[in-house]
């Protein structure tokens, strides 16, 4: 694998990755809850902690390795609306993976989000933030991939919850979806490296990405509470089937990455409880760049504002009672 | 490695624990949450998740044109904090929609709506 391949695998490696990293938070709007999602971050602004993400995946490189993350994300709300998330990442490419083919390990880039909640409508139960998420360059190890400069990705994240449909269509009032669109700029626009056998330079362009993606779920706790207890089991009243798409697109300065969208599907379930959920989803690649097998993806994610609600758990600066809700 | 374990331990024994609090969320109600009923009832109570305080809670019954038909405010049942229950009018045959805004022993707020239908 020449220096440039090699590069250019890594990067590739690095921009699925970086929508596969700890995705959290969960948000109450009137009747909806929507919970903390695995592959994307929803609109969410909490105090809560996703300790441990675990994903298993196969690189789209070629040849593939296997890759193991373990992640954490510790949000902690500033104010009622604003927040900021820290969220590290750990990485173990197993061979034919890494620099030398031997595989590596080490720590991915540190990632610092900062999430402004700035509109929330209970009746309609829609939310809408913004934030800006902090790559940190040379935070990590280049052997997993961690770039040497800063990517900045200002996002603007959405929830809707379908509970404003008519009685008529009660069947699909637990329906929700979430979504994000981020642009990721990176701070260096390119990087030259020079073979110390032959002295040729390779230059690797670090393109601009449009991140996307979006969760469509189905809460079982929302069709007991809110719609109709048919008398499920309790186990069941506590879930939340879920689809999540993650995507990155190249948009520009793209003369070396391409400009193919990769990306994962992830089906799976989420258990909510009152104060913890967990939740499970395989991980299937979209394309070949993106993977060669199915993968799986399992967190426990910790609300800290029901678990600390007097200590840890609020906002720094809070007018006194935590608004859940900010009805009309 | 066992740090993270231990902390992952910890935070959830306090997470499952009974006195964990947490937002006061519908747990089940009577008249059900979408139920039929044959005939008015006197009231309707909510069971939440978690105590609340009902002097900073609410519940509104609204028939299909608007109009409330609670009489006078939620109160507490007796011996259990988690519970609200509020007295109605009698209820013609129709689709009625129950409001509820509460606020948790742990200051959280929250609200929520149902509805439920009186008829043969």
């Amino acid at each position: 694998m020449t220096n440039r391949t090699s590069l250019a695998a890594l990067y590739a490696a690095a921009i699925v990755l970086a929508g596969m990293m700890p995705a959290s938070s969960h948000e109450i709007v009137g009747n909806r809850m929507f919970p903390a999602t695995l592959a994307i971050d929803d609109p969410g602004v909490a105090d809560e902690l996703a300790l441990p993400t675990i994903s298993l995946t196969k690189s789209g490189d070629t040849p593939s390795a296997r890759q193991l993350d373990v992640s954490a994300e510790y949000s902690k709300r500033i104010t009622e609306d604003f927040a900021i998330a820290f969220a590290p990442t750990w990485s173990r490419i197993s061979a034919p993976g890494g620099p030398a083919g031997n595989g590596a390990a080490g720590f991915q880039n540190l990632e610092t989000t900062f999430k402004y909640r700035a509109y929330a409508n209970p009746e309609h139960e829609f939310v809408v933030s913004t934030g800006l998420s902090i790559e940190w360059g040379g935070s990590g190890a280049q052997d997993v991939g961690a770039d040497r400069f800063t990517t900045y990705t200002p996002t603007l994240y959405f929830g809707k919850g379908f509970g404003d449909l008519p009685a008529s269509m009660n069947w699909a009032r637990p329906f929700a979806i979430t979504g994000q669109v981020g642009y990721a700029i990176p701070g260096s626009t390119s990087t030259t490296t020079v073979d110390p056998d032959t002295g040729d330079a390779d230059t690797e362009f670090h393109p601009r990405v449009l991140v996307w993606g979006a969760s469509l779920q189905y809460s079982l706790p929302y069709l007991k509470s809110a719609v109709a207890d048919i008398g499920l089991p309790e186990f069941v009243n506590h879930l939340i089937p879920i689809v999540e798409a993650s995507m990155q697109t190249p948009v520009s300065n793209t003369l070396t990455s391409g400009t193919v969208t990769t990306g994962t599907i992830n089906p799976g379930v989420l258990w909510v409880g009152q104060s913890m959920q967990v939740g499970i989803e395989a991980v299937i690649p979209v394309n070949r760049q993106s993977g060669t097998s199915v993968g799986v993806i399992g967190q426990m994610h910790f609300f800290l504002d029901d678990i600390f609600p007097h200590s840890i758990g609020r906002p720094i600066f809070t007018s006194g009672i935590a608004a859940a809700n900010r009805g009309p | 490695m066992r740090t993270a374990i231990i902390a992952i331990a910890i935070l959830t024994s306090i997470a499952c624990a009974p006195g964990a609090q947490a937002h006061a969320q519908l747990d089940h109600a009577s008249p059900a949450v979408g139920s039929a009923v044959k005939s008015s009832p006197k009231d309707v109570t909510l069971s939440f998740t978690e105590a609340v305080e009902p002097k900073f809670s609410s519940i509104e019954v609204i028939d299909a044109q608007g109009a409330a038909m609670n009489r006078g405010s939620a109160r507490a049942v007796s011996g259990n904090t988690a519970q609200l229950r509020v007295e109605v009018k009698p209820l013609k045959a129709g689709t009625y929609t129950v409001k509820w805004r509460v606020l948790s022993v742990d200051t959280h707020r929250t609200q929520g709506s149902f509805s439920f239908s009186v008829g043969p």
